[in-house]
């Protein structure tokens, strides 16, 4: 029996025949895949002066104009100045800017560092200070940063002088350029490679040079030897984002990574003991409370308010919950703030005199309620509901998404968090004006309490351009706030790192990853 | 529709075969129907995911700080193209496509296509690798498996791959760290580049799939190994090993297949795990930081790349069924 087939015409393949290429295609494959590999980056070495610091995420872009977020301002920082900076001992210092003076309540003149010059060698001067804010403010670049909202224009007076303008009085502004909003960006050469070539190549006046960025895997500087501050100790930089704690952890613990940012405390207590491991701890700015909505239900008593606050026992949370890594505050202004009054004392934690006030207000027996917080604060709101408890407060904990809590934290309903709920703020400024910009003045989203007389403090601090006057006015802002209770005063967190031996450097208060004065150790 | 027909077992492959360049092109149009019904799939899910990544929230609530205030929150809206009727965002979504135009992300202030295709070489050599593994842990698993039914090695063989199945991936991730990077110091913890970085996340993301491959396999040779053209075979005086290989692991070998490419399919997203752990720069993370974000220009590119990773896997299984079965033609 014969089967006809058409003429041959080239070579044909029957179907064991490609299966056989089929199976041998596999292999090859995933070979070429592993040689592709192996070709790759190497991994971050250790050779040399090199420091590597992981943190939780990578840098969204590398444009310092159009993110806002402190994972990608710790790296930025290493690579780009701004016009001000805050020292080791939380003062506001000279960067690029040498001084600063208010020249009426609607004008600040920064008097530039002359001789600074960009990366690609481009002058760093007053035109290249107006065309960074008013590239910052074009709402075609889309940037998040939002602190510059009272800026209305720069005037170039000079190659070292620029008069920044604003259309209302802005006595923090100097505070507001030592980050974000501060960074001075190349003019020419975002002329030349525009706001892609720029995010791609990023061009500063930093200790650091851009050198190679694997998004997700690893980002790589190196020492700027004409830095006006002098090169670096570091010969360069490796930032590895790693979210994970525990990869994070383990990479420390190999030898892969050098130092670990921003820890939590949770995170933190797992390494405790391991050789070789040392964790640091140093004060933080990031203060946290309960908003109260003093509008609705048993919280428009003031009794009630205050009992909650006695109920808390803050001291308890840090040391249970925190591992004792936070600072117990008397109000929402933490420490190192601008405005803090260390004549406020905290609360007294009292569960008896918290069950007496609530007698008072007509609450023997407690009441019910809610406490919302984001996911990622769950045990710290775990514990505050059973703190509260002890008073007879049953608050049920109602835990959300960090996108959905964002989401009702800025929403126009003010009760979309319910009658309590657990929030923070960074204040970075390092001025107590940015822990009540939004939350105390009742036409501000957050705010859930009405008092002129608050109103007023706010706008005295917000408005005036005189350290004295503000001073004045924050502190009579914290006694008012403790009296009324608007909110639960909790604590401020601590700047968790764990580290191997080689690293040298110590964080300021806000805790960014500057690391100009870094230095490691081999050996 | 393009479907699988499987030809009668008695057919005469003599009197009923055509020609063999009617097999190729029966082959192409039967493809080519395949990718025409692919295209619709993938329109439905451009469309299905650019609706409903909308209803997950307002990403300018998430780009700004709480501090922002409404107006600034209307200045990026209106800057980002969101405040644009809904209909208009999506027309110029679907007038994208065809030109691979996903968009900017709204985070990475980067083209989508960009940053999506950036970590495709990385996804892919997580999962070809991690199908490696696999394959080579899971074939001689199903096999021997089979070969010793009932008997003390089957069941140990199964009872492994069943641990490996139930036991998550991030645990086996962060064990494997322990042991081999932490305790040893012999493979990296995590990061990737070379060689030595592939091991660790390619085992953690393999161990589930052998499971899944090999105890199909023992099933499935299980019951080829019972049928009479075996016996035949056997009987003709062929050797076990042509016996296994040559006859009963072939035709064992088409419902693995196609779990095969479903689990490829998975392993190219569904990595998520892994990649968190290892912090591997793939897809999969990319995605989940892009829904945290609601980036959603990526979260819809992102979604459609998936979508048309399983539409080109199911391809690849169609048309190997064709190619180990003669009996399995491609139709439209």
């Amino acid at each position: 029996m014969s089967t006809q087939h058409p003429p041959r015409q080239g070579p044909r393949y029957t179907r064991r025949d490609l299966l056989r290429f089929g199976g041998l295609a596999v292999p090859a494959l995933g070979a070429s895949w592993l040689l592709a590999g192996c070709g790759g980056p190497s991994a971050a070495s250790a050779a040399g002066n090199v420091l590597r610091v992981t943190q939780s995420e990578d840098p969204k872009t590398l444009d310092p104009q159009k993110q806002g977020d402190m994972p990608s301002m710790n790296v930025l920082i290493n690579m780009f100045d701004t016009l001000t900076s805050r020292d080791q001992r939380n003062r506001l210092a000279p960067r690029l800017a040498l001084s600063w003076a208010s020249l009426d309540e609607h004008t600040w003149r920064f008097r530039l560092r002359p001789g600074v010059r960009f990366h690609n060698d481009e002058p760093c001067d007053a035109n290249a200070v107006k065309f960074s804010l008013e590239r910052l403010l074009d709402p075609s670049t889309a940037s998040p940063i939002v602190e510059l909202r009272y800026v209305a224009g720069a005037t170039v007076i000079d190659q070292h002088t620029v008069d920044v303008h604003t259309s209302q009085p802005d006595p923090i502004l100097p505070a507001k350029v030592s980050l974000f909003g501060g960074v001075i960006v190349p003019p020419n050469y975002l002329d030349r490679v525009g706001s892609d070539g720029f995010a791609r190549e990023p061009v500063g006046t930093g200790p650091f040079r851009f050198e190679s960025w694997e998004r997700d895997h690893e980002l790589r500087l190196r020492a700027n030897p004409t830095h006006w501050s002098g090169k670096p100790a570091l010969s360069g930089l490796v930032f590895r984002p790693m979210p994970n704690p525990a990869s994070a952890l383990a990479a420390l613990q190999s030898d892969e990574v050098d130092l670990v940012a921003n820890l939590t405390p949770d995170a933190a207590r797992q390494l405790d003991g391991y050789a070789g491991v040392t964790i640091d701890s140093y004060p933080g700015i990031r203060t946290a409370y309960l908003s109260l909505n003093t509008e609705d239900g048993p919280l428009r008593d003031r009794r009630v308010r205050r009992a909650l606050n006695h109920a808390v026992d803050v001291p308890l949370l840090i040391d249970a919950v925190l591992d004792g890594k936070a600072r117990e505050v008397p109000t929402m202004i933490p420490r190192e703030s601008f405005g803090f009054d260390d004549s406020v004392t905290p609360f007294t934690r009292d569960v008896a005199l918290a069950k007496r006030l609530l007698a008072e207000a007509g609450y023997p027996d407690g009441f019910d309620t809610t406490l919302t917080a984001s996911n990622d604060d769950a045990q710290v709101a775990q514990a505050i509901s059973g703190l509260l408890r002890k008073a007879g407060i049953r608050a049920s904990v109602n835990l959300l998404d960090p996108g959905t809590y964002s989401d009702r934290l800025t929403s126009d309903n003010r009760a979309a968090l319910g009658p309590i709920y657990l929030a923070a703020s960074t204040g970075w400024t390092v001025d107590g004006q940015s822990n009540v910009q939004s939350n105390v003045r009742r036409d501000r989203r957050q705010s859930r309490w009405r008092s002129r007389e608050a109103d007023q403090l706010i706008d005295a601090q917000e408005l005036s351009t005189s350290d004295s006057e503000r001073l004045r006015a924050f502190g009579r802002l914290q006694r008012l706030l403790k009296e009324e209770a608007p909110f639960v005063y909790l604590y401020q967190l601590d700047s968790i790192f764990a580290r191997n031996d080689r690293p040298r450097w110590r964080p300021n208060v806000v805790g960014s990853l500057n690391m100009a004065s870094a230095e490691v150790t081999d050996g | 529709m393009a479907e699988l027909t499987v030809r009668d077992r008695e057919g005469s492959p003599g009197k009923s075969a055509e020609p063999r360049t009617g097999a190729g092109a029966g082959l192409l149009r039967g493809i080519a129907t395949k990718l025409g019904t692919a295209l619709i799939v993938l329109f439905c899910v451009a469309t299905v995911s650019f609706f409903l990544v909308r209803l997950s929230g307002d990403p300018v609530k998430l780009l700004l700080p709480p501090e922002a205030t409404v107006e600034q929150e209307a200045t990026l809206r209106a800057s980002l193209g969101l405040d644009r009727p809904l209909l208009v965002q999506y027309l110029d979504y679907l007038a994208g496509l065809p030109k691979l135009d996903f968009g900017t992300s709204l985070f990475y202030d980067q083209p989508v296509a960009e940053v999506l295709f950036g970590r495709l070489p990385a996804t892919l050599l997580l999962a070809g690798a991690a199908m490696v593994v696999c394959l080579l842990i899971a074939i001689p698993a199903g096999i021997i498996a089979a070969l010793r039914r009932g008997r003390a090695t089957d069941s140990g063989v199964m009872a492994g791959v069943l641990i490996g199945q139930s036991t998550p991936p991030f645990w086996v991730g962060i064990l494997l760290i322990l042991v081999f990077a932490v305790q040893f110091q012999v493979l990296p913890a995590s990061g990737y580049g070379t060689f030595a970085h592939l091991i660790l996340p390619a085992i953690t993301l393999a161990v589930y799939s052998v499971a899944v491959i090999a105890r199909l396999l023992r099933s499935s040779l299980i019951d080829v190994l019972g049928s009479d053209y075996i016996r035949t075979a056997r009987a003709k005086g062929l050797g076990p090993r042509g016996v296994i290989v040559g006859h009963g692991l072939r035709n064992a070998s088409l419902p693995v297949v196609t779990v095969i490419g479903l689990e490829l399919g998975s392993l190219l997203g569904g990595a998520i795990l892994t990649e968190q752990v290892f912090s591997w720069p793939g897809i999969g993370r990319l995605t989940v930081e892009a829904i945290t974000n609601r980036d959603f220009p990526l979260v819809q590119a992102s979604v459609l790349f998936f979508a048309a990773a399983f539409v080109v896997v199911n391809l690849l299984v169609d048309v190997s069924y064709t190619l180990l079965d003669p009996r399995v033609r491609l139709r439209s």
